[in-house]
């Protein structure tokens, strides 16, 4: 097993998930926009807020891949499903804990069911499985991160 | 429609008829999620659970009955006098009786640095002088008074549940909680210098918080400071400075915090003619109000809520783009599904509803108003970024392609459509702030040429379709004969300029064919309901502010001082007003007329803006 596979099937992945996701948006079936509520954590500037989440998207991308090929070895097997499989565990940690609890504790820009007056929150809480993106938000964010592991699966298990 | 004194003598104990109080007798307090409403007579009958737009634990305003309420009150004959802590959302009633005075302290508090409930409403009751006898009583009906609570003692504590939700009764010095299988009351008396609590903790989806006295005491004070500390950052000067500053705090409690959205107001259903059908939810964020929300942010400087409410708006539309919904959920989602509720409503005025079917109705002002509203943001220096530049352009685009098409207009009638005129005014808004931003290169301008075009086509149809001769008005709708009071928005939002004849022969017309001493009422033709309304507040405000553009600011000021005398005892307003007896009719604290209020002062403190 390569970990440069494991990398650049991370990279590919994230560039897959995040156009998943932005499709997903264009197609009006999502608010949701990963970067953005990342790079907004940093910033109150949307565009510069939407440079940032990128970079800082495509760095988790990376770590992800890392845990990813971490368990691989673990368990001495990689394949295209056993990483659609963590893609599946990564995407409802994502909808529900990373995203819904753990982000806002850190965003400081972002409203929890606690945000009171006479603050106002700049960015809405995901709410459970980020539902409050829109209805079609988990399914579209579990698909997304399907991709993700099997596109890190396939590149370990193809790499010679 | 209701008729009578709607106004008690200064002092005096409201009676309930029926159980009910008018609706003029209620105050508001709320923390930025939620709203309660308090009757001068000490009743919370008010209040929805988690959040704003959630299910009611209190609906006695809705159903005095069945909907469930928290009444405190001495237990013989009083007078009332009440106020609202200076610089606060936090209520102040004081009773006086033959045997003495008690203060009671009514407040939604805000989360300090102490292990919080998720919702907590606290009642503080001190004696003042003498020995005043008191009884209280909660009797909470979950989801709108359909779910039947559980009451349990945990730990000494009465409890009351219902699937997820909860509510833990704290009590100190307020006397033994007597539990039935409906309700949890007590009584207890003041002496001098006595200081009972009662607080309600609230919990949805998670363990109660059983919080101690000293941490509540504490968390009382807090959020009094929280409110000070607030109002003391805004801008609220001028002759009417006082009802100004009420009109931010009001239009505060309905910012819900978590995501920046405004509510229309608190409640659902409260009737615009008692007895009728008109009974709408108003806890949904109408984008018709946008431009206004944004204008009175922006002039009071909370620039954190000017910021926060246009990201909303951003993120709130982007599922339903280029097409805005009428309104949108105060988390941001699109459908809010109109029901009827199982409750008698306020006074008998069926059917009580939640949800409100105008969401899925076309009206053209709302992309003038969104448009708008992007447009004074960035002239405060908001940044556009890429993505929100070209939604401008192709919202822009799409008004371009809508606005030949009848709608439902800014009144939301719910007859057939029509081509209303100032549906078509705000097209033409939309289109001009979206050109002079393509001129700004704050928005793709690559079909800026066809926007500039099509502005002028909606020009000619208004001048050529939209207007009496014979009246010397802009009118309702094409080719009608009747006036309307939101063409007064023309004015305010830039389509003519307050010195343009037509516009002003329109200010004339309204005011003599739907003015009624300071009333205003919105329109006399059809909109496909029966029964009749009262004044609408905001088309007053309007016409103030129309006025003093107009140049006539002695007019504009005495209108003024007479609409600031409309407001309840606290400086409340609602959606309407009996003209007849000054009965409060529709939802409360409305913030369409807070906003007109903050607006029409600013508009006579500057002296008429150009």
């Amino acid at each position: 097993m390569s970990v440069t596979a494991a990398l650049a099937g991370g990279f590919v992945g994230t560039l897959v998930l995040t156009t998943m996701l932005r499709a997903a948006g264009e197609l009006r079936l999502t608010r949701i926009d990963l970067p953005f509520l990342l790079g907004s954590a940093f910033t109150a500037n949307r565009t510069r807020a939407k440079a940032l989440g990128y970079l800082l998207h495509f760095t988790i991308g990376q770590l992800f891949a890392l845990g990813y090929y971490t368990l691989f070895l673990a368990l001495g097997h990689s394949s295209w499903w056993l990483g659609m499989l963590f893609g599946l565990a990564h995407g409802m940690f994502a909808g529900t804990i990373l995203v819904n609890i753990l982000l806002p504790l850190v965003h400081p820009r972002m409203g929890t069911p606690l945000t009171s007056a006479p603050a106002v929150a700049l960015l809405e809480p995901p709410g459970f499985l980020m539902l409050n993106y829109g209805l079609a938000t988990p399914i579209v964010s579990l698909a997304a991160h399907l991709a993700y592991g099997a596109l890190i699966g396939a590149s370990i298990s193809l790499a010679p | 429609m209701e008729t009578g004194s709607a106004q008690p003598a200064a002092g005096g104990y409201p009676e309930r008829r029926d159980g009910y109080v008018p609706l003029r007798e209620y105050a508001a307090i709320g923390d930025g999620r939620t709203v309660a409403l308090v009757a001068r007579d000490g009743a919370v009958d008010w209040l929805p659970v988690p959040d704003l737009d959630s299910a009611t634990v209190f609906a006695a305003v809705l159903d005095s009955r069945h909907g469930g309420s928290c009444t405190l009150q001495p237990t013989v004959p009083c007078a009332v006098d009440r106020r609202y802590l200076p610089g606060t959302n936090v209520l102040e009633t004081t009773f006086t009786t033959a045997r003495g005075t008690v203060r009671i302290t009514d407040a939604m508090t805000v989360p300090d640095t102490r292990l919080t409930p998720m919702r907590e409403l606290q009642r503080r009751v001190e004696g003042l002088s003498g020995s005043v006898p008191m009884r209280w009583s909660v009797t909470p009906r979950f989801g709108y008074g359909s779910r039947p609570p559980r009451i349990r003692t945990r730990r000494g504590v009465p409890v009351v549940s219902c699937g997820a939700d909860a509510v833990a009764v704290c009590t100190w010095q307020a006397g033994r909680p007597q539990c039935t299988e409906s309700a949890i009351s007590g009584r207890f008396g003041t002496r001098p210098g006595s200081r009972a609590l009662i607080a309600l903790s609230f919990a949805h989806e998670e363990p109660l918080v059983l919080p101690a006295r000293a941490e509540c005491e504490a968390r009382l004070d807090h959020t009094c400071a929280a409110w000070r500390r607030w109002l003391g950052e805004r801008a609220c000067g001028g002759p009417w400075q006082q009802a100004v500053q009420r009109s931010a705090l009001a239009l505060k409690l309905l910012v819900f915090a978590p995501s920046g959205a405004i509510a229309a107001a608190a409640t659902s259903s409260l009737p615009e003619q008692v007895g009728g059908i008109r009974n709408w939810d108003y806890r949904f964020s109408w984008i018709r109000d946008s431009a206004f929300t944004l204008d009175a942010f922006l002039r009071l400087g909370c620039p954190h809520e000017a910021h926060a409410y246009f990201w909303w708006l951003m993120h709130a539309t982007q599922l339903t783009h280029p097409r805005l919904r009428v309104l949108y959920r105060l988390d941001g989602g699109a459908r809010a599904p109109e029901r009827t509720l199982p409750l008698q409503g306020y006074r008998g005025s069926a059917p009580a509803r939640v949800g409100n079917a105008a969401a899925d109705q076309l009206q053209l002002d709302t992309y003038g108003e969104l448009l708008q509203t992007a447009w004074q943001y960035a002239q405060h220096g908001g940044p556009l970024d890429a993505d929100i530049a070209r939604r401008i352009a192709e919202t822009a685009d799409l008004v371009c392609r809508l606005w030949r098409e009848p709608d439902a207009g800014l009144w939301e009638v719910r007859s057939r459509p029509l081509h209303f005129t100032q549906s078509k005014m705000m097209c033409w808004v939309a289109l001009d702030r979206a050109s002079r931003l393509a001129e700004q290169r704050l928005v793709p301008a690559r079909h800026a040429d066809r926007w500039r075009q099509e502005r002028q086509a909606v020009r000619d149809f208004i001048e050529t379709r939209c207007f009496s001769a014979r009246k010397h008005s802009y009118i309702r709708a094409a080719d009608s004969e009747e006036v309307d009071a939101s063409l007064l928005l023309g004015l305010l939002h830039g389509y003519a300029p307050p010195d343009q004849p037509r516009m002003r022969g329109t200010v004339e017309a309204i005011r003599r064919e739907l003015g009624d001493g300071p009333f205003v009422h919105r329109y006399t033709g059809d909109d496909g309901l029966p029964g009749s309304e009262g004044a609408f507040l905001a088309c007053s405000f309007w016409l103030t502010e129309a006025l003093a553009r107009c140049g006539r600011h002695a007019e504009a000021a005495d209108l003024m001082d007479q609409l600031i005398t409309l407001a309840n005892d606290v400086g409340l307003y609602s959606e309407e007003i009996d003209p007849a007896g000054g009965a409060f009719l529709g939802n409360l604290p409305q913030a369409l007329s807070h906003l007109a209020l903050i607006s029409a002062a600013c508009a006579l403190t500057e002296g008429g803006r150009p």
